[in-house]
């Protein structure tokens, strides 16, 4: 933007230079001294099973399978048992592979023709990585785009043991190496289904998202 | 007295003695303090998490300039516009120009408490847009005509009986109180909205520098909605949400929502810092981001007071205040209510208005003792009100008093004589049985307790007899 | 014999004596000299809390004078003793007092944490056979940080049942001038405080604060309650010779 268009931009940048002059007056008083462990989080031994136990607490369906022939039936199970009406389909290779097993019995809408349709009966993609500390699924648009995960009221997921990282940190770091967020505009942590608990503190699933997040986590 | 002031304590006398109001707030507070020992449960060091994030903050605030324009180029790079907003007539007129622009007729409106402190949605609303609030709470006290009670949760003062009753009225259909009922009947009446607006506004939680990304939490999944659906998504946040390192989220996602709310980490946690890229076949055709200035630059300045800016917007502070708890969310009648809204609003919206604020506090300190990121909250509700006794108007009276106090207190006699003249007088008026009427002195005290035994004899009085041996 | 002076706060001097009298009773029976420095008046809280910091830093300076030769000086109560101890750095900075007013916070104590922090005893020899429960006063928890000590010298009365308050910690609603410029307020929160330490079944309610148990009693008495308050001082001072509780 011009900054003849934006003449506050100057100046609240001056303001801010100028503030800024003045060091901060930092209470010096030592705070009550908390003894305890260095490290904020208790170190995770077991991230698939702390993410199975995550999983179970923020009602993510977690299903594991020992092999990607077993995901793909498992995923086919689940499509069959939801209510006619198309399918909204991340358009990767592996996607396209496993969805020649369902592609006669369901419509499906390929990521690559647009957005879901507010007609998506549910969704399937891909994910950026898994987090254990959380029980969380990190997509970016490149799993089958923006509102992949959100517009529908079903989401799969289609991921592989090697995509589980134990925390957030280490989920950064992995954003950081692929440059996930230099290559995509949109990214998002996803932690169970869709609630909310604004009515008298009563948690509810399935407020606007989907109000089933389902993992099918292939080990080998 | 100012008339901010006025209706604060009417307003407030009315809610402190509402028995029903007092229940629910306590009901839903009660469910909010088991969530958060759980949640908290989850640190191992939860004071060593607070530390990281009030240091993290701190970077952001003391170089909140680099980090502003490293967060814009970062932006522009991928696409979008940043505005920076001096104020909120800027902002709204950035906004309804940009509405203008593109013919847009609906807007849809994930939770933004700058939205609130600016009062955008009146102003759309003015030009014939039509606004949806998509958090379900906004979305509920919309419908009700009312600003939100709380800044996390916007309808935590009503009933689902009194929600079933303005579902049934404005939706229509509603037969049930059931929540998942009611959830449901808000997710229909809004999917149109989603659907069809023009335009998604949101707030921020964060702002990341170094890779130019808003990020924004919700448990609803609305605010994807909105930055996925609509042809245009608006960023609307103080200059204040800026952080340095997508990294640092890593710590300050699971401290906001056990701050928050008592979760683990919120449901969505999404990051979006452009339009739609070239690999993408959803997503907005423009992004825009209105930096909002509005004061928090003059805040930046008081070196006291400096790390009030280091908020970020848990409510924390609201759900442990018993001032709060007591005159609930519309009394303050201000866009942040609560400890973090009298300690901010006199230096956004002026000491004079809104200096009273500062003094309906007991200075119990709950508050700083529950802020994540380490805000003296309760010290700087006494700084508030020595600059307003230094720089704002104080009544008269009040003025006089303490002088007269001073001297009184100056010396040991001169204050033993006038405790027992006071004293001495109390009796007497009291003996004509004014005790609790109109013209009691006492009158505010009286009204609601026993005045206290007045001793016939001080401590000092007895430690020149005996040294006060029994 | 190890010397304290006493620091009475200028309500108990004129309201609420016997709390001096109590405390001075149990400082001496664990074995310590006590003096009064008559020259004191107030701490000047009240001003310091309105914002009136000019009008109450000659009462800061005075208070500093009056006790500059006490190397340990006692107080009944936890705002007080917070005001000299946290306030005084901030209400004297810049000033010719600052140094003397960071280091007297290191020899002024509220009454139980001296008990227990230098005194070094829990037990004091006291005797109330009765149901009571601890108010967890602000200052004393929030900024003093006394948490257990109050609590380790009750337990060790004897005859007494100490009960738990659901949300003891919650303020009672006084916070001085507050209780009277915003009263509903401060009200409705001692009402709350009343009422959850009537479910705690006490027959006494106590705190290390006089200015809180002022409040408590108020609401109280309006109330016509058979609860009664007493200062952690005057349980204390209770030996179980002659005369029970007052």
């Amino acid at each position: 933007m011009q900054s003849s268009e934006n003449p506050g931009r100057e100046a609240i940048l001056a303001r801010i230079r100028a503030a800024l002059k003045v060091p901060a007056k930092i209470s010096d008083s030592p705070g009550h001294l908390h003894a305890g462990p260095e490290a904020i989080f208790a170190p995770i031994s077991d991230p698939l099973e702390r993410f199975q136990r995550e999983c179970g607490a923020n009602n993510t369906e977690l299903i594991l399978t020992k092999s990607a022939t077993e995901g793909i039936a498992t995923a086919r199970a689940i499509l069959e048992s939801l209510p006619p009406g198309e399918i909204f389909i991340q358009d990767a290779q592996s996607v396209r592979d496993a969805a020649q097993s369902f592609q006669g019995s369901r419509a499906l809408r390929w990521s690559s023709e647009g957005g879901p349709r507010e007609s998506s009966q549910a969704s399937i993609t891909l994910a950026e990585s898994l987090v254990a500390q959380t029980g969380s699924v990190l997509i970016s648009s490149a799993c089958g785009g923006r509102g992949a995960s959100v517009a529908v009221p079903v989401h799969i997921v289609l991921a592989s043991i090697d995509q589980l990282v134990p925390d957030l940190d280490a989920a950064f770091a992995r954003i950081a190496e692929r440059g996930t967020a230099a290559k995509n505009a949109y990214l998002c942590l996803i932690t169970g289904s869709s609630r909310t608990a604004d009515i008298e503190k009563i948690l509810v699933m399935g407020a606007h998202g989907p109000k089933r997040l389902v993992v099918i986590l292939t080990l080998s | 007295m100012t008339t901010a002031a006025q209706d604060f304590l009417r307003n407030a006398a009315v809610k402190s003695a509402d028995l029903i109001h007092r229940k629910t707030i306590r009901n839903s507070i009660d469910h909010y303090d088991s969530a958060v020992v759980r949640g908290r449960a989850r640190f191992q060091n939860w004071e060593a998490a607070r530390e990281k994030c009030q240091a993290i903050k701190r970077d952001g605030i003391e170089h909140l300039d680099r980090y502003l324009e490293e967060f814009e180029s970062k932006v522009n790079a991928r696409g979008g516009q940043v505005f920076w907003a001096e104020n909120g007539e800027q902002a709204r007129q950035y906004i309804a120009a940009l509405a203008a622009k593109h013919n847009v007729r609906t807007i849809s409106k994930s939770k933004s408490m700058v939205a609130e402190e600016i009062h955008l949605t009146a102003a759309l609303e003015g030009k014939g847009i039509e606004v949806f609030e998509t958090d379900l709470g906004e979305f509920i006290v919309q419908l009700r005509k009312e600003p939100p009670y709380h800044i996390v949760t916007p309808a935590m003062h009503l009933t689902r009986g009194q929600i079933a009753e303005l579902f049934k009225e404005k939706l229509g259909g509603i037969e049930t109180d059931d929540p998942s009922m009611l959830v449901a009947a808000a997710r229909a009446a809004l999917r149109r909205a989603f659907f069809s607006a023009e335009m998604g506004i949101t707030g921020a939680n964060f702002l990341v520098a170094d890779q130019g990304l808003a990020a924004i939490s919700t448990n609803e999944g609305n605010a994807d909605l909105g930055v996925t659906l609509p042809r245009i998504h608006l960023v609307l946040a103080g200059i204040e949400k800026v952080i340095p390192r997508m990294q640092d989220l890593a710590i300050l996602w699971p401290v906001l929502a056990a701050s928050g709310t008592g979760q683990p980490i919120t449901c969505y946690n999404t990051l979006v810092g452009g339009p739609r890229g070239a690999n993408e076949t959803a997503g907005p055709e423009e992004f825009h981001v209105v930096l909002l200035d509005n004061g928090r630059s003059e805040l930046l300045a008081d070196p006291e007071q400096r790390e009030v800016l280091h908020c970020i917007r848990c409510g924390a502070c609201l759900n442990a205040c018993p001032v709060y708890r007591n005159v609930g969310g519309h009394t303050y009648n201000t866009a942040y209510p609560g400890p973090i809204g009298s300690v901010l609003t006199p230096h956004l919206r002026g000491l004079n208005q809104f200096q009273h604020l500062s003094y309906a506090s007991s200075l119990c300190g709950a508050c700083t003792e529950a802020c994540p990121v380490k805000i003296d909250l309760h010290h700087h509700l006494l700084e508030n009100r020595r600059n307003a006794v230094s720089d704002a108007d104080r009544p008269l009276g009040e003025r006089i008093a303490f002088k007269l106090w001073g001297w009184s207190m100056g010396g040991a006699s001169r204050f033993a004589f006038l405790g027992g003249v006071g004293k001495f007088l109390l009796r007497a008026l009291y003996g004509l049985g004014i005790e609790g009427t109109a013209i009691d002195p006492l009158r505010p005290w009286t009204k609601y307790r026993a005045v206290p035994k007045l001793a016939a004899e001080s401590f000092r009085a007895r430690w020149s007899k005996n040294h006060a041996v029994e | 014999m190890p010397k304290v002076a006493l620091f009475i706060p200028c309500f108990v001097d004129q309201l609420t004596p016997q709390i001096g009298v109590d405390m001075t009773a149990v400082l001496r029976r664990v074995g310590y000299e006590v003096t009064f420095p008559k020259d004191q008046t107030c701490c000047g809280q009240p001003g310091f809390n309105s914002g009136y910091w000019d009008d109450a830093r000659p009462l800061a300076e005075r208070f500093l004078r009056v006790f500059r030769d006490a190397e340990t000086i006692v107080c009944p109560s936890g705002s007080c003793t917070t005001m000299v101890r946290i306030f005084y750095p901030q209400l004297l900075a810049g000033a010719a007092h600052e140094t003397e007013a960071r280091e007297i916070g290191k020899r002024v104590f509220e009454f139980s944490e001296f008990l227990v922090k230098v005194a070094k005893v829990t037990d004091v020899g006291a005797s109330f056979p009765h149901r009571v429960t601890y108010h967890d006063a602000c200052h004393a928890l929030r900024e003093l940080h006394l948490k257990q000590e109050p609590r380790q010298l009750l337990q060790a009365v004897r005859g007494i049942e100490l009960v738990e308050m659901p949300f003891s910690e919650e303020c009672c609603g006084f916070g001085g001038t507050f209780s009277t410029k915003f009263s509903a307020i401060s009200a409705a929160m001692g009402e709350t405080k009343a009422g959850n330490a009537a479910q705690s079944c006490a027959e006494f309610i106590t705190s290390t604060d006089p200015s809180c148990l002022l409040q408590i009693d108020g609401i109280l008495r309006h109330k016509k309650s058979p609860v009664s308050t007493i200062h952690i001082g005057s349980i204390l001072a209770q030996t179980g010779d002659a005369g029970g509780a007052r």
